[in-house]
C-alpha cells in the first residue's frame, strides 16, 4: 500500500508531486493503472479498504473509492463475499463519516453506496436506508452522509435530468418502489427534523438535507412535505433574515418542487391555494427577492391551472386569482434578475404566456402590464460598462451588440404582444420615457438607447394607417422624436437607433407635411449625415434615401435647402482617399446612397424642367470633368487596378449611376428631353474609360452597371454606342467576365428587340465561338465535385447562356443565326440545343430548349416545304428533334412525371408535338406515328390513338394522353430497357 | 495549484478545470492565448495539460491554471481526480453536435460532485460553423443550473475573454473587474462577424430578387 499511496501522491496534484519530474510522474502513474487494471478483483478491493483505512491522504481515499467504484460498475467486484464485505465496509465507512472530511471524498463515498443500492436493494440487501437512516435527534455527520447517498442516487439513476438507458430506467424503477413501501415516511421526516433541528445549529448540513428532499418530491407522496408542519417550517426558513443563503436557497427548492409536482388541474389549485394560505406574504415583493423560483413556479403552475380549467371555472378562476396575487412578486423577481439565482428566461417566459391570456384587460391587469413593460426595457437595456466598446464599436462592442440582440428576441415578442393587448397604456409607457429622456441633461446612452428601441418598436407594432394619422399618442410622439437632441446623440448607439426610429415614422410626415423641416433637420444635421461617427453618417444617408422614396413630391419645396447642405458631403464622396478608408463597407453603408437620393429628388416630376436642368448640370458636369480629368493623367501614367485614381473613377462612375436611379425612361425620354440628351453626354463620357481602359475589372463592372441603367432609361437613344462598348467589353473577356457580357446583351435583347439585329450580329460569332466550348463542359454533376465555387460559375454562366439563345429567338432575332457572318456556328449550336433539350440535369435548361425550338419552327417553318427559311432544319426537328426529345427524353425514367418542374417541360414537349404537326404535316406523322413509336414499342391501337387525339384542338386531351402513353410504354418496358 | 515545475506567481492564480466531450475544441479554446501556449507544460503522463492564462484586471493580474482534460477514457487515468481542487470551471459543448450538448448535465454533474459550488461557464463552441445543430434558444441548461453561457468560437477569437472575465468577477466576488489589456491572441482562423452574416444573408436574397445585376456590391473590390 505504501508504494500505491507514493504513486498516486506522485501522480495527482498533491504538493509531493509539485517536485516530481516528469518521467518519475510517467511511472507512477502508470504504477496506479497497473494496481487498478491487473490486480484480482478480490485483492484490488482489499487494497482499496485498506487504504482508505489507513491512508492519511485525500487523494488516495479518492483513488481508492474511484477505484472500486470502476470495479463495482464494470462488474469486476462480484463474488457475494467481495459485495458483503465492500457493502458492510462502505456503510460503516459511511455511518461514521464526519462532517470534517473533504465534500468531494463524502460525495464520492455517497456515490459508491448509491452504485450499490442501484445493484443490489432491495433484493440482496433491503436495509441500506434503515441503516443509515439517522436516528433522531438527528445529528450532522450521519445526516449530511445520508443526504449525500439520496443526492447521488437521484443524480446517477433516479432523476431525468441525464440520458439513461433501459436497464437504469428499470432500476430506478425498481428503487423508487422499493422505497415507497419501506422507507419513505421515515425518511420525510428526518428531513423535517433535520431542518428544524439543525437549521440553526448546521446549516450547511441542514441546507444538503433539504436538497436531497427537494430531489425526492417528485417520485414520493407531495403530502408527506406539502403538510402543515412541514411548509410553514420551510417557509420560515426560507425567509428569516438568519437563515444562511444555501439553507434558505434549499429550503425555497423544495416549496418549488412541491408547487411543480406533477397533479391534475383541481389538486393542483387546492395545492397552490394551500401555498397560498401557508404564507400569506407569498405575493409581496419581498418574497420575489428571496424565493425567486418559487413565485415563479408558483405564478407558472397557476398559470397552466387556469389555461386547463378556463376561466368560466371556479378553479380557473381561482387560478387566476392567485397568479395575480403573486405578480407583485414575480415583478421583483424579475426585475431582480442581475442575481443570478434568478432564471430570467423562465421569467420572462411566464410573463410571455400571461400577456398571451388576456384579450381586454382589466384595470388592475393594465397596471400588471405597466410593470411587464417596466421590466421589458429593464431587460433591453445595455450596461453601461461596455459604453466606449459599444461607441467605437470595437471587438467588444460587436459582442456586446451580438448579445444583446439575441437577448432581445425574446423580450422583443413580449413586447409587441403588450403592444397589441393594450395599445394606448404601451404609448403612455413610451411617452414617459421620451420626457424623461429628453427632460434630463444626465440621460444615459443606454436609457435613451432603449427608449428610442422601444419607440421603433412601438412602430413595428403599429399599423401604417396609424402612423400616418398620428392616432393615439403618435401624433405626439412623432414631433416630440423629430425634434429630439439628445446629451448623448453622439454616441454610435443613440444616433443610429434614432435614426432608425425616425425612417420607421416616415410615413407620418405624408399627413402631416408640417413637420417635413424637422425630418430633414434630423437627417441632415450632425445627429445624421453630419454626424462625427462615419458609420452613423452613412446610414443616415442611406436611410435619408429610404425617406425620399417614401416622400418624394413632399420634399420638393425643400430642394435647395437639401441640395447645400449635402453639397460637402457629395463633395467628398468622390474625392476621399478610399484607400486609408476601412475597406469592409457593406453596400448599405457606403454612403453612395446619398447620390441616389439626391436623383431621386431631382427626378421628381413636380420639380420644374428648369429647375431640374439645373440641378442634373450641377450635379454632373463636376463629376464628368472630374473624369476626363483624371482620365488624361492616367492615359499618361496608366491606370494600375489599385491607385487612388482608379479608385476615384470607380467611385465617380457609382456615383453618376445612383444619380440617375432617380429618372425613368418617360421623364428622360418624352417629357424632359433636355435631361436625355445631359445623361447620354455622361453617358459618352463614362464610355470614354470602357475606351482608354478596358482592362481594369472593377471599373469595367461599375460601367457596365451603369450602362444597364441607361440601356433601361435612354432606350433607342443609346443603341448607337452600344457596339463600340460591347467590343470593348470583349478586349480581354475571360470565361468569368463572360456572365456580365452577355447579361448586358440580354438586356440590350430584351429591350430593343428586332432593332438590336445589327448589334447582335456584330457580337454573335465572337459569343458562339465560346459557346460551345463553355457548353460542352459539364457543370452539372452530382457529387462533391459539382460543389465548388468555379462549377457554380460555369453552371451560371451556362445558364446565362442559354438565357441568351432563348432570349435571342424570343425577341424576334432569331433571323440572327441565319446571318451569312453567323450562320457556320449553326450546327454546333444546334446539336447543343438538341442534346440539352433530351438530357440536360437542369430540368428548366431544357425547357428553354424545347421553347427555342418550338420558336424556330414557328419562325423558320410555314407549311409549306418550299418557304423553308434553313434547309435542312425540318428533316432535324423531324428525325432528331422529335424522336430524341419528344419520344426517348420523356420515356426515360429519370423523366420523372410527379415533378412539378418536369411536368411543365412535359407540356412544352406536347406543344411542339403540336406545332410540328401544324407546320411539318404528313412527314411528321410518317416519321413519329407510323416509325418511332412502333420503334419504341408502341402499340398499334394507341399509335393511332395518337394520330387522333393530335389532330383535335383540345390541347389538354392531348397532353394527358400522351402521358399516359408515355406511362403505358414504360410500364410495358418494365422500366428496365435502355433505349439508346 | 500550479502544475510541476512550474514557477507560482505572486498574484492571485486559481485552478480552472474544462470538461466537455471529445472534439467540442478544449484544446484549441485554451490555445489562443498565446502567452499561455508559450508557458505550457505538456504532461502527456498524467492525460492533461496544464495552461497558465495570464489576464490583467483593473484591479491587478490574474492568472487561471487550465486544466485541459482532454481525451480521457471512461476508465483509466485520474479522470474526476483532476477535478480535485478546482476553484472554477468551464464545460465546453459544440452547437454542431446535438450529443455534446446532450452530455453537459453529465459532466456538470461529475464536476460538482469534487468541486461543490464553484463558479462555471457553460461555452457554445464553433458558433462560426454554418450548420448548428444546437440554437442559441434551445441552450437552456444552464439556466437550471445557474451557470453562465456564451456563445463562443475558438478558431475566430469569437467571446474568448468573456468566460474568463465572468470567472475572474465571481472569484474575486466584485461584478465591475474588467480586463484592461486586450490578451495576446492568435489571429483568428476564421472570421465570423454575425451582423455580417445577417447582412450577408439579407443581401443575397435582395441579390436574387434583381432581375439585373447592379452596382450595389461592395465598393472596394
Amino acid at each position: 500500500m505504501d508504494d500505491l499511496e507514493q504513486a498516486i501522491l506522485l501522480a495527482s496534484d498533491s504538493p509531493a508531486a509539485a517536485s516530481a519530474s516528469p518521467a518519475v510522474r510517467e511511472e507512477a502513474l502508470a504504477f496506479c493503472a497497473r494496481a487498478r487494471d491487473e490486480s484480482p478483483p478480490s485483492s484490488l478491493l482489499r487494497l482499496c479498504l485498506s487504504g482508505l483505512a489507513s491512508s492519511p491522504h485525500a487523494h488516495v481515499h479518492f483513488w481508492c473509492l474511484q477505484s472500486l467504484h470502476d470495479a463495482l460498475l464494470r462488474r469486476r467486484i462480484a463474488l457475494p463475499d467481495d459485495l458483503a464485505l465492500l457493502r458492510s465496509s462502505l456503510l460503516s465507512l459511511a455511518s461514521a463519516s464526519n462532517a470534517a472530511s473533504p465534500p468531494f471524498l463524502r460525495n464520492k463515498l455517497a456515490q459508491l453506496v448509491a452504485l450499490l443500492v442501484r445493484l443490489d436493494y432491495p433484493h440482496v440487501y433491503p436495509s441500506y436506508f434503515l441503516d443509515l437512516l439517522p436516528p433522531s435527534p438527528p445529528q450532522s455527520g450521519p445526516t449530511d452522509m445520508f443526504a449525500r447517498v439520496l443526492i447521488s442516487l437521484d443524480d446517477d439513476l433516479l432523476s431525468q435530468d441525464y440520458p439513461r438507458n433501459a436497464d437504469e430506467t428499470a432500476d430506478a424503477c425498481r428503487v423508487k418502489d422499493a422505497m415507497r413501501a419501506q422507507c419513505v415516511p421515515q425518511i420525510a421526516r428526518h428531513w423535517h427534523d433535520a431542518a428544524a433541528t439543525l437549521g440553526a445549529a448546521d446549516p450547511p448540513t441542514a441546507a444538503v438535507a433539504l436538497d436531497a428532499a427537494r430531489r425526492c418530491i417528485s417520485w414520493i407522496d407531495v403530502a408527506l412535505v406539502a403538510n402543515d408542519v412541514f411548509v410553514p417550517l420551510l417557509f420560515d426558513i426560507a425567509l428569516s433574515p438568519a437563515s444562511a443563503a444555501p439553507l434558505a436557497a434549499a429550503a425555497v427548492g423544495c416549496l418549488s418542487a412541491v408547487a411543480a409536482k406533477r397533479m391534475d388541474a383541481r389538486a393542483k389549485v387546492a395545492l397552490l391555494r394551500s401555498l397560498l394560505s401557508a404564507q400569506q406574504g407569498l405575493g409581496s415583493p419581498d418574497s420575489g427577492l428571496k424565493m425567486a423560483s418559487l413565485v415563479t413556479t408558483y405564478a407558472v403552475e397557476a398559470l397552466a391551472c387556469y389555461r386547463k380549467l378556463g376561466p368560466s371555472d371556479a378553479d380557473g378562476a381561482a387560478a387566476l386569482e392567485m397568479l395575480e396575487e403573486v405578480l407583485p412578486a414575480v415583478f421583483s423577481a424579475a426585475e431582480s434578475c442581475y442575481e443570478e439565482d434568478v432564471d430570467s428566461g423562465s421569467v420572462l417566459e411566464f410573463l410571455a404566456g400571461y400577456v398571451s391570456t388576456m384579450k381586454a384587460p382589466s384595470e388592475k391587469q393594465l397596471g400588471h402590464l405597466g410593470r411587464i413593460l417596466e421590466v421589458v426595457r429593464q431587460q433591453m437595456t445595455y450596461d453601461p460598462v461596455y459604453r466606449v466598446h459599444l461607441d467605437v464599436l470595437d471587438k467588444i462592442g460587436k459582442e456586446e451588440e451580438d448579445m444583446m440582440a439575441e437577448q432581445r428576441k425574446d423580450l422583443v415578442a413580449l413586447f409587441r404582444n403588450i403592444c397589441r393587448v393594450a395599445p394606448a397604456a404601451t404609448q403612455q409607457f413610451i411617452k414617459g420615457l421620451i420626457v424623461t429622456a429628453l427632460s434630463s441633461a444626465e440621460a444615459t446612452v443606454e436609457d435613451v438607447e432603449v427608449t428610442l428601441t422601444l419607440l421603433y418598436r412601438l412602430g413595428e407594432a403599429v399599423s401604417e394607417e396609424e402612423i400616418r394619422t398620428g392616432s393615439g399618442l403618435l401624433g405626439e410622439l412623432v414631433p416630440m422624436l423629430l425634434s429630439a437632441r439628445f446629451s448623448c446623440h453622439s454616441h454610435r448607439l443613440v444616433a443610429l437607433v434614432y435614426l432608425e426610429t425616425v425612417t420607421r415614422y416616415i410615413k407620418f410626415m405624408q399627413e402631416n407635411v408640417q413637420y417635413v423641416p424637422h425630418l430633414l433637420a434630423a437627417f441632415l444635421d450632425e445627429r445624421g449625415i453630419h454626424h462625427q461617427n462615419s458609420h452613423v453618417s452613412r446610414r443616415a444617408g442611406y436611410l435619408f434615401m429610404k425617406a425620399v422614396k417614401l416622400l418624394k413630391a413632399k420634399l420638393v419645396p425643400y430642394l435647395d435647402t437639401i441640395l447645400q447642405s449635402l453639397e460637402d458631403v457629395l463633395g467628398q464622396f468622390t474625392s476621399m482617399d478610399w484607400a486609408n478608408k476601412e475597406a469592409k463597407l457593406s453596400s448599405s453603408e457606403d454612403g453612395s446612397q446619398i447620390f441616389e437620393a439626391v436623383g431621386l429628388l431631382i427626378g421628381i416630376e413636380e420639380v420644374s424642367p428648369e429647375k431640374q436642368v439645373q440641378c442634373l448640370t450641377a450635379l454632373l458636369n463636376p463629376l464628368c470633368h472630374q473624369i476626363e480629368s483624371l482620365v488624361m493623367g492616367a492615359k499618361a501614367q496608366g491606370l494600375e487596378e489599385s491607385s487612388p485614381r482608379a479608385t476615384s473613377l470607380l467611385q465617380i462612375v457609382v456615383a453618376l449611376n445612383m444619380v440617375t436611379k432617380g429618372f425613368n425612361e418617360r421623364l428622360v425620354m418624352i417629357s424632359r428631353p433636355t435631361i436625355g440628351v445631359m445623361l447620354k453626354k455622361t453617358l459618352d463620357v463614362v464610355l470614354q474609360l470602357l475606351v482608354s481602359f478596358p482592362n481594369v475589372r472593377p471599373l469595367r463592372s461599375k460601367v457596365i452597371s451603369f450602362l444597364h441603367r441607361m440601356i433601361e432609361i435612354l432606350g433607342i437613344s443609346v443603341l448607337p454606342c452600344i457596339p463600340i462598348a460591347l467590343r470593348q467589353l470583349l478586349v480581354h473577356n475571360e470565361a468569368k467576365d463572360m456572365v456580365d457580357f452577355l447579361v448586358l446583351v440580354n438586356q440590350i435583347i430584351c429591350k430593343f428587340n428586332s432593332s438590336a439585329s445589327g448589334i447582335l450580329e456584330d457580337v454573335f460569332p465572337t459569343i458562339a465561338s465560346r459557346l460551345s466550348v463553355i457548353l460542352s463542359q459539364d457543370a452539372f454533376s452530382t457529387g462533391p465535385a459539382g460543389n465548388t465555387e468555379e462549377m457554380r460559375e460555369l453552371q451560371e454562366l451556362q445558364r446565362t447562356l442559354y438565357t441568351f439563345l432563348h432570349g435571342m429567338v424570343t425577341h424576334d432575332l432569331s433571323a440572327v443565326l441565319l446571318a451569312p457572318t453567323c450562320r457556320q456556328y449553326l450546327e454546333t449550336i444546334m446539336q447543343l440545343l438538341l442534346f440539352t433539350s433530351c438530357s440536360h440535369k437542369d430540368i428548366l435548361l431544357r425547357k428553354a430548349c424545347v421553347q427555342i425550338f418550338v420558336k424556330l419552327i414557328k419562325d423558320w417553318c410555314t407549311t409549306s416545304k418550299a418557304d423553308d427559311k434553313l434547309p435542312g432544319f425540318r428533316v432535324f426537328m423531324i428525325e432528331k428533334f422529335a424522336t430524341g426529345c419528344c419520344l426517348y427524353s420523356v420515356l426515360d425514367k429519370s423523366f420523372d412525371l410527379r415533378d412539378a418542374n418536369t411536368l411543365v417541360v412535359f407540356g412544352e414537349i406536347v406543344m411542339a408535338q403540336k406545332v410540328m404537326y401544324e407546320r411539318f404535316g404528313e412527314d411528321f406523322i410518317v416519321n413519329f406515328v407510323a416509325k418511332a413509336l412502333p420503334e419504341a414499342h408502341c402499340p398499334p391501337e394507341l399509335a393511332e390513338q395518337y394520330y387522333q387525339k393530335l389532330q383535335g384542338n383540345d390541347i389538354k386531351a392531348f397532353r394527358s394522353f400522351y402521358q399516359s402513353l408515355i406511362e403505358k410504354i414504360r410500364q410495358q418496358q418494365n422500366g428496365s430497357l435502355v433505349f439508346r | 495549484m500550479a502544475l510541476p515545475n512550474q514557477n507560482t506567481v505572486d498574484y492571485p492564480s486559481f485552478k480552472l478545470v474544462i470538461v466537455g466531450d471529445g472534439g467540442t475544441g478544449k484544446t484549441t479554446f485554451v490555445k489562443r492565448h498565446l502567452t499561455g501556449e508559450f508557458e505550457k507544460k505538456y504532461e502527456p503522463t498524467i492525460g492533461v495539460e496544464v495552461h497558465p492564462l495570464d489576464f490583467t484586471t483593473n484591479c491587478g493580474k490574474i492568472r487561471f491554471y487550465c486544466w485541459d482534460t482532454a481525451g480521457q477514457e471512461k476508465f483509466g487515468g485520474l479522470r474526476d481526480g483532476y477535478y480535485i481542487h478546482g476553484q472554477c470551471a468551464i464545460i465546453m459543448f459544440d452547437v454542431t453536435s446535438r450529443l455534446t450538448y446532450k452530455n453537459v448535465p453529465t459532466w456538470h454533474r461529475d464536476l460538482c460532485r469534487v468541486c461543490e459550488n464553484i463558479p462555471i461557464v457553460l461555452c457554445g463552441n464553433k458558433v462560426d460553423v454554418k450548420n448548428r445543430q444546437v440554437k442559441a434558444k434551445q441552450v437552456t441548461f444552464h439556466r437550471k443550473k445557474n451557470l453562465q453561457y456564451y456563445e463562443i468560437s475558438a478558431k475566430s477569437n469569437y467571446n474568448f475573454e468573456k468566460p474568463f472575465l465572468y470567472l475572474a468577477r465571481k472569484l474575486a466576488g466584485d461584478p465591475n473587474i474588467h480586463f484592461v489589456e486586450a490578451v495576446a491572441l492568435k489571429p483568428p482562423e476564421v472570421t465570423f462577424d454575425l451582423a455580417m452574416q445577417q447582412q450577408h444573408e439579407a443581401e443575397l436574397a435582395a441579390a436574387a430578387a434583381q432581375p439585373l445585376p447592379d452596382d450595389d456590391d461592395d465598393l472596394i473590390e
